[in-house]
């Protein structure tokens, strides 16, 4: 299944449209289907696809040029020119215009099937180069599990209480809530404290690379397998296994986790001899996951076996009172790290913070003040130093571009880099945005 | 009428491969089973142009011959079937829907395609076609795992290397969709 997988058809033939969708539909894609060219550039401008089918032959646009405007509006969608016997020689020339391949209609099904794989395999490398850049930068800054507010005292008071028992524990919570950071505190506190807490960042993992990074796999399992390696599964043993961002697991491995949280045994790729381990989990989403159960999109049986204690992230605006100490906790720790001599926050900045609403939480706030210390001209932050503003119209100046790049920018820095979460903030698909990073030369 | 499989053969399909086809479906479906032969002319669907019937018309009118709103139909034909964008396909279904129909044309084991033989490995390939196309009515899409029934095969070697049993996370989705159309059909 790969409904992550977005497909778009353009074809002013009905019949042929519809034949290629439904058959495609049946390997799982996500399909959308138009009949002219304008509507299909229309798609294109408001959503993204990895992979376009586009007739050379439409009644409205010549298909060439609605790939050259494609492939200028978004160079990296992969467009495949569906053709008939007598215009091979167009098709050619799409190819030199940045068409990714051509078939020949009707096509053989075998040859539909491997130019499809070949594409999205290729998609999928760029995808792990990616997740894995961004692996290194997710390093552990953890320390702001900070708060004297009466409702980070409730959570502090909930974490001693669970921490002793084995149950799994459902962090939720928006992004920056500190929901690792809490899932490291119950990890701190219980008797599996001198186990190891292995996290995993289920967000941004192609199922494939996430079924070899949970369950380890044997030497030979698949091409690149030259030798063993364990699983975070096997690592977790005897300690705490985190799973970051649940929420977005693909429906096989949501399976797989279910049998490992009811048998505590699993297999590794390409092995078959069952080994037992011995973790707690812990798991951490701000999706909401009851109504994704809702909506189909994750499995019921799992949730309630997730569920069992649920522990809710309050953000950073309905604890505002934390946010001095916050403040001062950054300031603190980013005037060592820089050797800047940074001594205070003044009264006007301070007040600037309280009145901002923090949509990315207290990373947001770290964030703000690592800027602030780097770019500060004074010994005092002052408001001009921070980059967050309490009157919305003072966004920006330059084009829509220009401001769209600062914005991504901003949330992504927000939120460490995290695509998921930062496509979350942004309300685009995580494509959408991998999409912009290039288009922008974000890295 | 409660829920049941139709196995509607299309002309003169032997016993030989209906029979284990209706056992092998009621099996892995936990489904009554039956033969029944609801459509015997599909001239309808025959396209001169490419001398092979269209699936996807054969599915439109079975739908409309289907006996009750709990019955899903599979017709076996041994015409060489197509839809419009590909070459030919073994197979066809509406995709969580209730209908699909599988041509033993490509499945017999040696040409002529004409002749179904009877041997073991057509009546196996049927079964295996029969089994997937049913999958794609209650939901299923295709499978990675080259040994699943839902795998996609390019090849009649891959048909044959993929065993008669759903993987252990196509098994699990088929149980899911079994249970909620039950639950869905026992509620009206």
């Amino acid at each position: 299944m790969n409904p992550d997988t977005r497909i778009l058809i353009i074809d002013d033939e009905p019949i042929l449209r519809e034949s290629l969708q439904a058959w495609l539909e049946r390997d799982g894609y996500s399909i959308e289907a138009v009949s002219s060219g304008e509507e299909g550039l229309e798609r294109v401008k408001e959503t993204s696809f990895d992979l376009l089918f586009l007739d050379l032959k439409l009644e409205d646009i010549d298909g060439i040029q609605v790939l050259s405007r494609v492939k200028e509006d978004d160079p990296d969608t992969a467009v495949v020119m569906i053709t008939a016997y007598g215009s091979v020689p167009s098709a050619v020339e799409a190819m030199k215009q940045g068409a990714e391949d051509y078939l020949l209609k009707p096509f053989e099904p075998e040859e539909l099937s491997l130019l499809i794989e070949k594409i999205l395999s290729h998609k999928a490398r760029e995808r792990e180069n990616i997740y894995l850049r961004e692996q290194q930068r997710e390093r552990s800054r953890f320390e702001s599990l900070l708060g004297q507010s009466e409702a980070m005292r409730e959570i502090f008071n909930f974490i001693e209480d669970i921490a002793p028992s084995e149950s799994t524990v459902l962090i939720t919570g928006e992004t920056g809530t500190g929901k690792e950071l809490a899932a490291k505190a119950i990890h701190a506190t219980s008797r599996r404290c001198e186990g190891p807490f292995v996290a995993v960042n289920c967000g941004s993992l192609p199922e494939q690379l996430m079924e070899s990074e949970l369950f380890g796999y044997e030497q030979g399992a698949f091409t690149d397998a030259k030798q063993s390696k364990k699983g975070r599964l096997e690592l977790a043993n005897t300690g705490t296994l985190f799973l970051d961002e649940v929420g977005e697991i693909g429906p096989r491995m949501q399976i797989d986790l279910l049998r490992v949280l009811e048998e505590r045994s699993f297999t590794r790729l390409g092995g078959t001899r069952p080994i037992k381990t011995d973790f707690r989990v812990i798991a951490a989403s701000n999706r909401d996951l009851a109504r994704a159960v809702r909506e189909g999109g994750f499995r019921e049986d799992l949730y309630y076996r997730l569920n069992v204690i649920s522990l809710e992230m309050p953000p950073l605006r309905k604890r505002k009172e934390d946010i001095p100490l916050l403040a001062e906790h950054f300031l603190a720790r980013f005037r060592q790290e820089t050797k800047k001599e940074v001594e205070h926050i003044s009264r006007e900045a301070l007040d600037l913070m309280m009145l901002y609403d923090w949509p990315g939480n207290v990373r947001e706030l770290e964030n703000a003040v690592e800027r602030a210390v780097v770019v500060g001209k004074s010994k005092n932050i002052q408001p001009e130093d921070l980059p967050i503003s309490s009157d919305p119209e003072i966004c920006g100046q330059g084009s829509l571009q220009d401001m769209e790049k600062a914005h991504i920018q901003h949330v992504l820095k927000q939120n460490n880099w995290n695509i998921t979460r930062s496509a979350h903030v942004l309300g685009i698909d995580r494509s959408t945005l991998y999409k912009k990073l290039r288009r922008y030369n974000l890295r | 009428m409660g829920r049941e499989i139709i196995i509607s053969p299309i002309g003169a399909i032997p016993s030989s491969v209906t029979v284990p086809v209706r056992k092998a479906v009621a099996r892995n479906f936990g489904l009554p089973a039956r033969i029944t032969p609801l459509l015997q002319n599909i001239d309808f669907a025959y396209s001169p142009a490419r001398q092979q019937h269209h699936s996807t018309t054969i599915l439109d009118r079975l739908a409309e011959l289907s006996p009750s709103p709990g019955c899903r139909i599979l017709a076996v034909t041994y015409r060489d079937l197509y839809i419009p964008i590909l070459t030919h396909v073994y197979g066809e279904a509406q995709l969580k829907g209730t209908v699909a129909i599988i041509s033993l044309y490509r499945l017999a084991e040696s040409e002529p395609y004409f002749h179904v033989d009877e041997s073991g490995l057509t009546v196996q390939r049927s079964i295996k076609e029969a089994l997937h196309e049913l999958g794609h009515t209650l939901g299923l899409t295709h499978c990675r795992d080259a040994g699943c029934l839902m795998h996609y095969c390019r090849r009649m070697s891959d048909v044959d290397h993929k065993s008669e049993c759903f993987c252990r996370y196509c098994r699990v989705w088929l149980r899911d969709a079994l249970e909620e159309e039950r639950l869905s059909f026992s509620s009206r």
